[in-house]
């Protein structure tokens, strides 16, 4: 829900809420104001019956009494206080019942006591509080209508560089050149937002840099000794007295010597991939890349006597050359290093998914720790990052990567 | 027979300048070498060389300053980039400030001497239209070989291997060599070199068969030497 939805609501809750309070106390008050008024106008009704009686010594005629209906009942009672109540009021023009106010008393006459009651009409009072409540509603109405345009326009506006600051920190790319644009505005929350956004990501956009950096500088740092040592070993083998004892030390060497290499090479690459360092993404012809591999690859495949079948859909793809590269290197590698002599390899290329499935091994690897950095088979001469490669690849480009084993074969599937 | 080639190593590395600098001296190559922007600078204003080796990572700047200084004044040399930076921004840098090829370090002495040899013959290209080694004659242009006059036919991994072993005559080089140059070290090819033997096995046996020397000799255990004579 947006901010102004949420300020509206709790506007509209407490606007009703106030109003509705106020609407109630309005209603006793006028209702008991209006009780009082009538009460003191039947008590000067009451009143005057009073004084007639004793002026003139007879009851007076009913009609006498304009509006008000009084009634005389002739009573043994000695004892009767005066007292208000609401009663039923039979409008005599319009013949209907209305609510009323009554007051009834006792008077005596030539010693005979007679109960008084006075109806009065309480119609007006009535009127009065039913006009308020509407007054009232309709306040209620306008209030909320105001609130709403209000809030719509006013808010809306004034939140505007929020929102177009979001929009910014929306689209932000780390690895962009283009810095976080300071602009100026009225409100100054808003001008603290785009000063914090704008040196955090400037720190940001230095730090990015410096890894960048870093990631190069420690790359050139530890390629140059190995140059040193493959340079030295190419050199070294050119002295024909060594011995073929010493050449086997020598071919040891070369071997550490470009794993360490490969070694350095693939963390670098993964440092480069988790840091999102690599953005070159094309449009790419999956099948047809496959088909390379599969011709790159064929003497590797004809060296174990592999059996090898492909079954390729059309599939694109936006990703970056290089790491599509990679990718399919690992997955053939692995496919044909940990495979069999005579045994196979299928590869299978939908819309949605890729897959390799090779012979191997027959009992399954561990899928849990499969991904894992440094985590490889026994007898595995790789650099135990190959798979670790393939998975931060497929998290890039939001693919996922499955392995499973069953039927002799070892599969591994990426879902697009 | 081949004019020597006159180089210049820019590569503050002292073993490595070392090694590089024998490693072509011993084919009757002249090279000069230095170890700094400056002095590199220094010398490219007097002398004239055919081919620069030059590492991006020195200690008083970036080479690509070497690479706008020849551009500037109009030099000739070919550049091969040697950089421990095996990243594509370089790359595309080197090149585009006319580099004529770009060698990630580690490398063999081997490979650095056949990339070399390609980027001269390529900037001679006018001139040289066939590289001849004795009876062997290449054809750069068709990529065709033929011994003694006669056509041989070879697969493009033999006739790259060919030109490989050409341009390092007289040296042995190790199969890690042979196999990343004709494979990439993408590949991953460590621990198993039996493809390397089958295809020099086919080499030699074409090229006997085709009347020519034995020059392909293999050395115990570590690679193979294509003798110089």
């Amino acid at each position: 829900m947006k901010l102004s939805a949420h300020y509206n609501k709790a506007i509209i809750i407490i606007t009703v809420f106030v109003l509705l309070a106020g609407g109630v106390i309005y209603f006793y008050t006028i209702n008991k104001l209006g009780r009082n008024q009538l009460d003191r106008d039947l008590t000067e009704e009451f009143e005057e019956v009073v004084d007639y009686v004793n002026l003139n010594n007879k009851l007076p005629a009913q009609v006498d009494f304009d509006e008000d209906q009084t009634v005389f009942i002739k009573t043994s009672q000695l004892n009767f206080p005066l007292r208000f109540f609401d009663t039923v009021y039979n409008n005599p023009k319009e013949k209907k019942p209305e609510a009323g106010r009554a007051v009834s008393g006792l008077i005596s006459l030539k010693g005979q006591h007679y109960k008084v009651f006075i109806t009065e009409s309480r119609e007006s009072t009535e009127d009065l509080v039913q006009l308020i409540g509407i007054i009232t509603l309709i306040l209620m109405v306008v209030l909320l209508l105001v609130l709403f345009v209000t809030n719509r326009y006013i808010l809306n506006g004034l939140w505007k560089p929020f929102y177009e600051t979001l929009n910014k920190l929306k689209s932000f790319n780390i690895s962009d050149n283009q810095g976080f644009p300071l602009k100026h505005d009225k409100v100054d929350e808003f001008n603290d937002l785009n000063q914090v956004f704008h040196s955090m990501s400037s720190r940001a956009k230095n730090d990015y840099r410096h890894l960048k950096q870093f990631t190069e500088n420690a790359s050139h740092e530890m390629m140059t000794p190995l140059a040193v040592i493959t340079a030295k070993l190419d050199t070294l083998i050119q002295d024909e007295t060594l011995k073929p004892e010493q050449f086997d030390q020598i071919n040891d060497i070369y071997a550490s010597a470009s794993k360490l290499s490969r070694l350095n090479q693939s963390l670098l690459l993964l440092v480069k991939i988790e840091n999102n360092l690599v953005n070159d993404a094309e449009l790419l012809s999956l099948d047809g890349l496959i088909s390379q591999k599969i011709r790159q690859f064929h003497e590797l495949i004809l060296t174990k006597d592999i059996q090898a079948s492909e079954y390729l859909g059309e599939k694109n793809v936006t990703a970056s050359k290089y790491l599509i590269d990679i990718l399919l290197n690992n997955l053939f590698s692995n496919a044909i290093r940990h495979n069999i002599n005579h045994g196979q390899l299928i590869i299978t290329l939908t819309e949605n998914k890729l897959v390799f499935q090779n012979t191997g091994v027959e009992k399954p690897l561990n899928d849990e720790r499969l991904f894992e950095r440094f985590q490889k088979g026994q007898k595995s001469e790789g650099t135990g990052l190959g798979l670790t490669i393939v998975k931060n690849i497929c998290n890039l480009y939001h693919w996922e990567i499955t392995y499973h084993h069953g039927d002799l074969f070892h599969t591994f599937q990426i879902n697009f | 027979m081949k004019k020597p080639l006159k180089l210049l190593i820019i590569e503050d590395e002292k073993g490595l300048r070392d090694n590089i600098t024998n490693y072509f001296n011993d084919d009757g190559n002249i090279c000069e070498s230095c170890d700094s922007l400056s002095t590199a600078i220094d010398k490219l204003s007097i002398y004239d060389y055919d081919c620069v080796l030059l590492d991006i990572g020195l200690p008083d700047g970036e080479g690509f300053a070497v690479l706008d200084y020849i551009k500037e004044k109009s030099k000739n040399e070919a550049v091969l980039i040697i950089s421990a930076k095996n990243s594509l921004d370089d790359k595309l840098k080197g090149l585009n400030l006319g580099a004529d090829d770009y060698l990630t370090k580690p490398f063999h002495l081997a490979e650095l001497k056949a990339r070399v040899a390609a980027i001269y013959r390529r900037k001679t290209f006018n001139s040289i239209k066939n590289l001849v080694f004795n009876e062997i004659s290449i054809n750069l242009m068709g990529r065709s070989v033929e011994v003694n006059h006669i056509p041989v036919t070879l697969t493009r991994k033999e006739y790259d291997m060919l030109l490989y072993f050409i341009a390092n005559k007289g040296k042995v080089i190790s199969k890690n060599a042979i196999a990343e140059h004709l494979w990439g070290d993408e590949m991953d090819m460590h621990d198993n070199f039996d493809f390397i033997y089958t295809h020099i096995k086919n080499l030699r046996k074409k090229l006997l068969d085709a009347k020519a020397n034995d020059y392909l000799k293999s050395i115990y255990g570590i690679g193979y030497k294509f003798i110089a004579q």
